[in-house]
């Protein structure tokens, strides 16, 4: 693979080129709630020291609110116009709890029928993902396949050097052409340069067995394993749409004046009651034991079945933002120790 | 770029009212090369919208065997399907599919078939069952058994009364006990009772069943009684849908997409579900 | 004095409640999350600590806690919000056994450098020996101090133009993400079925646009004008870091300027929404 070399002061001449050529750059907010968009090139900052952003990077391919189509009625004719997903963008210094969830989440919409607004949007988009220097109690990426150092889902990987000076790995052939074109920014480097820096990343303290929770899981879905999480689960969606594996969407029409207006996919979440309610008031899951049972095999059984992925990248996020911090690391590591 | 989300246009052309809360409507695509890229198979689903409220889900009601218009049957519970009555004859609504599997009809060929259907659920055997007749030779023995809670909750009472007219045909409709009105001429028993007293024969047979989870679970040891195989069996599901394209995670039972692997499935292959439905 | 172990096995023991919701320790150091116990074996992890942030009387008004006898652990500010629930006929008095907490206020945030100072809502505190308990307990954690930063913000919004307020409240809404967080874990949230949740007709909008941010956020305070006591549950649980608190404590001080109430004082006075009065005052809406 291909090493560079480039400085934080040539990370912000990029960053400045690329909004000046229209591109959309989005990095976490200074408060790391959530990723925004970086208006000035000399505010560009990497922190891989930093916790995850609370909220994940997904909405660069899988906004909260997506239009698919526009409608104008008239009288009793309508008429459609295609909604168009955005331009250009990259995003900044992506942990790889954040950048591996683009290709897990790209299984489901894409098995069967195709989803172009999550298509479009992910072509649209350059990953520079950052080796992470972060971990806590809530942090997993080394038991679900990844690591802090894992480059998968980035284009360009980084890793930091010094303050000043990262290294730059051109993972794809999308970023291998994106530091062609940027090439005078680029110096020549090699592994010897990242190595030691790469080395000294422990990553998380929580070990658990994935197989193990797997075959747990196969064999108990008739469980009073969740009763204590469905004791204190709110039932409010932060575990799932801070989640960068979580797709689950809603489709919904919005009317913006008398005769238009727009339909979209919004983020919907599987520990909401009304989720699966029936008319007849038939609800398949109608407490929220059940629910958060679904959220575990969702994530560690039922995906891995279908798309041969754990639906989650270990970053924590969940747990460190549910307002009564149900801990889905500790839960699956306590299933873990139950085979 | 393709876009799965975006419907086709259909004109009411026709609205007959069931029941007082079921209504049909008859739809025509908009558009006559979207007419003829459109086939389906009996079974499956679509969902249909009025613009600026929403998508819901139905079956399609009408058989693959009469394409000139597409039927759909709904009764009247939420957001949708109140607007849905609020719309006239030449009026507009969005239509995407088909989604989902549908009934073996190749495979039912040659065999006896019993159909059996409680209040709405008429409206996916409908389609199966005019399919059917629509190629009457190619099939045995048809039973055709529907209940619903009163005289006035039966639907398609225009074909119930054709069906019953029909010599090669056996059909027996009944009410709940209590639903029945003074000159009510048919059966009055629960679906499951009457199953039982029609007792259909289930060598070489296969059974549709649909209707009320409370109708379904009685009916299915009744069925078992009558020596029905459990691969032979064959219901469908509804549970809540958004995208009908296995995208949304609405339908999901463990690992099955219901409107991807399903609607229709066997009791063979219901009783190895997690209970989810 | 009993320690918080201890008077939770004498509830069982002397069969004072069927459950307990009370604190027990999360995963990392520092924090803390809900908990409910059944019997006397299961007391022993029970913890109480300034890092008891979470309201547990959200569960109070849970279908499957209606009807049972429960015995929680509540601060002074959750206890407001417990007679608040007692004064809107939501739960019974005789239905609640209250271990009232003596309070020295709790962190600002389970981490970070919020954890070092003390929340906000402990700053003006008037409860902080509870105002209505079945037995009290001390909370051993040392007093925190900090700032009230928001009490700043507030003012600084007061003097703001319209226009200005708007701007504000427009780039705050932008980031709400509509996970309804802050309703969940708001005790006095207790509708069966919220207004964001009804569809025919649709009132708020569900998509989490600028519009449909807007009528949520806007909504949400509305319902709890006069109602919020002031715990912040919502502010601390938002993801988006939203500072909803500027809105609800705004409710809470023309409440109590216009109309000389304060919610969750007293279970028997009639509650400021639920009751008309001729003399209401109208010239404070702008
Ligand atoms: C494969 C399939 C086929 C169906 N076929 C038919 C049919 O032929 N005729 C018919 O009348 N109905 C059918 N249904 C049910 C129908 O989809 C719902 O009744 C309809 O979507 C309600 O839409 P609404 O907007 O009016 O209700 P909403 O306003 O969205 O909701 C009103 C109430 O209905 C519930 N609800 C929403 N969607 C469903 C659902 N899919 N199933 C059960 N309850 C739901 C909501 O929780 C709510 O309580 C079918 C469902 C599925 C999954
Ligand atoms: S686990 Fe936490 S974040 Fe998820 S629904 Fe329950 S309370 Fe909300
Ligand atoms: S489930 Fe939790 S830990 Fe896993 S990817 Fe989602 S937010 Fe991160
Ligand atoms: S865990 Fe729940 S919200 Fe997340 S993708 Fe799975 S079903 Fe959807
Ligand atoms: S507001 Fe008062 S009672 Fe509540 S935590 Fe703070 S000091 Fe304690
Ligand atoms: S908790 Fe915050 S992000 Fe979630 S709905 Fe409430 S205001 Fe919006
Ligand atoms: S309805 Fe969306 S996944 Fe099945």
């Amino acid at each position: 693979m291909e090493e560079y070399i480039i400085s934080l002061e040539d990370l912000k001449k990029l960053a400045d080129n690329l909004i000046k050529e229209g591109t959309d750059l989005f990095l976490p907010s200074p408060d790391n709630s959530r990723f925004v968009r970086l208006k000035k090139a000399d505010e560009l900052k990497l922190a891989p020291e930093a916790r995850p952003s609370d909220i994940s990077a997904k909405q660069a391919a899988f906004p909260k609110c997506d239009p698919v189509l526009f409608y104008k009625r008239d009288k009793s004719t309508v008429e459609l116009k295609d909604a168009e997903p955005s331009a250009n963008q990259v995003l900044f210094g992506l942990k790889p709890c954040d950048a591996a969830a683009f290709g897990i989440m790209n299984k489901v919409f894409n098995w069967d029928y195709k989803d172009n607004f999550f298509n479009k949007r992910l072509e649209n988009t350059l990953v520079i993902g950052l080796a992470c220097t972060y971990s806590d109690d809530y942090c997993f990426c080394t038991s679900v396949g990844l690591s802090p150092v894992s480059e998968t889902g980035s284009d360009i990987f980084l890793v930091r050097l010094s303050d000043a000076q990262f290294a730059a790995r051109a993972v794809t052939d999308k970023g291998i052409q994106f530091v062609k074109k940027y090439s005078q920014l680029f110096a020549k480097g090699d592994s010897s340069k990242s190595k030691p820096a790469l080395e000294s990343i422990k990553g998380p303290a929580r070990k658990f067995d994935s197989k193990k929770v797997k075959d747990w899981l196969d064999k108990n879905f008739e469980t009073d394993f969740f009763n204590p999480v469905g004791d204190t689960c709110l039932g409010c969606g932060q575990c799932a749409f801070v989640c960068p594996t979580c797709h689950c969407f809603d489709i919904v029409d919005e009317d913006y004046s008398y005769s238009e207006g727009r339909r979209m996919k919004n983020w919907d979440a599987c520990q909401f009651s009304l989720f699966t309610l029936h008319a007849s008031g038939h609800n398949p899951r109608d407490n929220q034991a059940k629910r958060y049972r679904q959220r575990v095999n969702h994530k560690f059984k039922y995906y891995i079945d279908r798309f041969k992925e754990i639906l989650c990248t270990g970053c924590g996020r969940c747990s460190r933002g549910c307002p009564v911090t149900i801990d889905i690391g500790s839960i699956v590591t306590k299933i873990g120790n139950l085979t | 770029m393709e876009n799965i989300y975006k419907p086709y246009l259909m004109e009411i052309k026709e609205i007959i009212d069931e029941t007082v809360d079921t209504r049909t409507l008859r739809l025509q695509f908009r558009s006559e090369e979207d007419k003829k890229r459109f086939s389906f198979k009996a079974g499956q689903f679509a969902e249909y919208s009025v613009f600026g409220e929403g998508e819901c889900t139905f079956c399609i009601a009408s058989p693959p065997t009469r394409m000139d218009f597409i039927e759909c049957s709904f009764k009247q519970v939420g957001k949708v399907t109140n607007a849905l009555r609020r719309l006239n004859v030449g009026d507009t609504i969005g239509f995407r599919g088909p989604y989902g599997n549908w009934f073996p009809v190749e495979e039912m060929k040659g065999k006896n078939i019993v159909f059996i259907a409680g209040g709405i659920g008429l409206a996916p055997v409908r389609s199966v069952i005019l399919n059917v007749l629509d190629r009457r030779k190619e099939f045995k023995d048809i039973t055709i058994i529907y209940g619903a809670r009163s005289v006035g909750d039966l639907v398609y009472k225009r074909e119930l009364r054709e069906w019953q007219g029909m010599s090669d045909v056996r059909t027996v409709v009944t009410v709940d006990p209590g639903g029945e009105t003074p000159d009510w001429k048919g059966e009055i028993g629960f679906v499951p009772t009457i199953v039982e007293k029609a007792a259909p024969k289930s060598d070489n047979a296969v059974s549709i069943i649909c209707g009320p989870p409370i109708m379904i679970k009685f009916t299915l040891p009744v069925m078992m009684k009558l020596g029905f195989k459990e691969e032979n069996i064959i219901t469908t599901l509804e549970n809540r849908m958004k995208c009908g394209l296995g995208k949304c995670g609405r339908c999901n039972i463990g690992n099955i997409y219901v409107c991807k692997d399903g609607p229709v499935f066997s009791y063979s292959q219901l009783k190895v579900l997690p209970q989810e439905y | 004095m009993a320690d918080i172990i201890s008077i939770a096995r004498g509830v069982f023991e002397n069969k004072k409640a069927d459950i307990l919701i009370g604190y027990t320790k999360a995963t990392s150091e520092g924090r803390t999350r809900p908990v409910i116990v059944r019997s006397a074996d299961e007391v022993q992890n029970l913890v109480l600590n300034s890092s008891c942030l979470n309201n547990l009387a959200t569960y109070l008004t849970r279908k499957e806690n209606k009807g049972k006898k429960v015995a929680i652990v509540a601060k002074g500010c959750d206890i407001k919000s417990i007679v608040q629930l007692i004064a809107e006929s939501q739960i019974k008095r005789e239905n609640v056994y209250i271990i009232g907490v003596k309070c020295n206020g709790v962190k600002r945030s389970f981490e970070g450098e919020d954890s070092k100072k003390i929340a906000e809502k402990c700053l003006n505190c008037n409860v902080r020996t509870p105002h209505l308990a079945d037995e009290t307990v001390d909370m051993s954690d040392e007093g925190l101090t900090g700032k009230d930063e928001k009490a700043e913000l507030i003012e600084k919004l007061d003097s703001m133009s319209a226009e200005e307020r708007f701007a504000f409240w427009e780039e705050q809404f932008e980031k709400c993400i509509k996970c309804y967080a802050c309703r969940q874990a708001c005790p006095l949230c207790y509708c069966e079925r919220c207004i964001a949740d009804k569809s025919m007709p649709r009132w708020v909008e569900s998509s989490p646009t600028k519009r449909g941010n807007f009528a949520w956020n806007i909504v949400r305070a509305f319902h709890l004008s006069g109602r919020c006591i002031g715990c912040n549950e919502c502010e601390r649980v938002c993801p988006a870091g939203i500072p909803l608190s500027l809105l609800n404590r705004k409710m809470v001080m023309v409440a109590k300027s216009e109309f000389g109430y304060e919610s969750g004082m007293s279970a028997d006075a009639p509650t400021l929404i639920g009751t008309y009065d001729l003399k209401d005052k109208e010239e404070f809406i702008k």
